[in-house]
């Protein structure tokens, strides 16, 4: 397990599962700010196992972090074989609202809302 | 030369909705601290706006939604007068919010130089002549290549392509400062576009 926390989130890589696991509400301010956290992300590229991405937990996100997101899913959507699931809340707006510029990013990027 | 411009002719009607503004002098924290300001600043105005929707079912869902509108794009405008904001002259950062029967309001002002506002101005004409989701697909591709990027045009791209938000921008050259000028930037949210929403309903 590897974590990235701060005073409003914590995110968590299980290496095993291929699971990064976000929680709390993610407002840093740009790129430097949320580089450990996509490098996190990009940990789960090394095997080629598939990856879930669970935002479920994840109630707020800046235009920064919907940056990072997207850096991340441009550099998994350019490894051909790698699958990856993102699981987000219906009871989260921001879920419906801002994921679906991802799958325009990455038509095979699989966004379950439950 | 630039002057005072308004780019949308929505004007103020006051005394025809609630309103509220925060002021913040900019200079008196470093930006670090000032960063967790508009986070909490952000959720009080989302907060403060539920106060005025219906809170019974079926209204839950779009209370949460336009709380979350709200949080969003006054966050989102925030961070971009913090970041952007000329640090060196006497002009407040402030957030006003309005609230009337078929929208919400939220509009951010800050300090700039004319040239940085000359820049902003070139940005908001490309973006009002473009499609904003197409242009945040571009933006994004973009990006993803560079170590840095412009992030405060991909918030204002955001707030058109996810939230519906009508964007309008106001250049007011400082009565002093000639080199200086007040960037207002404002976000109107119809409460038809809001998921769920109709009209904010009466008191």
């Amino acid at each position: 397990m590897k974590n990235v926390n701060g005073e409003f989130f914590e995110i968590q890589l299980d290496e095993d599962n291929s699971t990064v696991l976000f929680k709390g509400a993610l407002r840093l301010s740009g790129t430097e700010d949320y580089a450990p956290i996509l490098d996190l992300l990009k940990e789960t590229l090394i095997s080629s196992r598939p990856i879930v991405v669970d935002l479920r937990g994840l109630d707020f996100l800046n235009s920064s972090g919907i940056t990072m997101l997207s850096r991340f899913v441009i550099e998994a959507r350019d490894r051909t074989s790698i699958q990856v699931e993102f699981l987000a809340s219906e009871a989260v707006p921001w879920h419906a609202r801002s994921l679906k510029n991802l799958q325009r990013l990455m038509p095979a990027l699989s966004i379950r809302l439950i | 030369m630039m002057t005072s411009q308004t780019h949308d002719s929505d004007g103020e009607r006051p005394g025809e909705c609630e309103y509220l503004t925060l002021a913040f002098s900019p200079t008196s924290a470093p930006l670090r601290y000032r960063w967790r300001n508009n986070g909490l600043s952000a959720d009080f105005l989302g907060d403060y706006v539920t106060t005025f929707l219906p809170t019974a079912p079926p209204h839950e869902n779009r209370q949460n939604e336009i709380k979350h509108a709200v949080t969003y794009i006054a966050n989102e405008l925030l961070e971009n007068a913090m970041k952007y904001h000329q640090p060196d002259i006497e002009i407040p950062i402030r957030i006003h919010l309005e609230l009337a029967t078929d929208h919400i309001k939220v509009s951010v002002s800050n300090g700039i130089g004319v040239v940085e506002a000359g820049r902003y101005e070139a940005f908001v004409e490309r973006l009002q002549e473009g499609n904003a989701a197409d242009l945040l697909l571009k933006q994004q591709e973009e990006n993803a290549e560079r170590s840095e990027s412009n992030l405060s045009c991909l918030g204002l791209l955001t707030m058109i392509s996810d939230y519906d938000a009508k964007l309008a921008w106001r250049f007011d050259v400082h009565p002093v400062l000639p080199q200086s000028m007040t960037v207002t930037t404002s976000a109107v949210l119809p409460f038809k576009t809001v998921t769920g929403a109709s009209l904010l309903e009466k008191r």
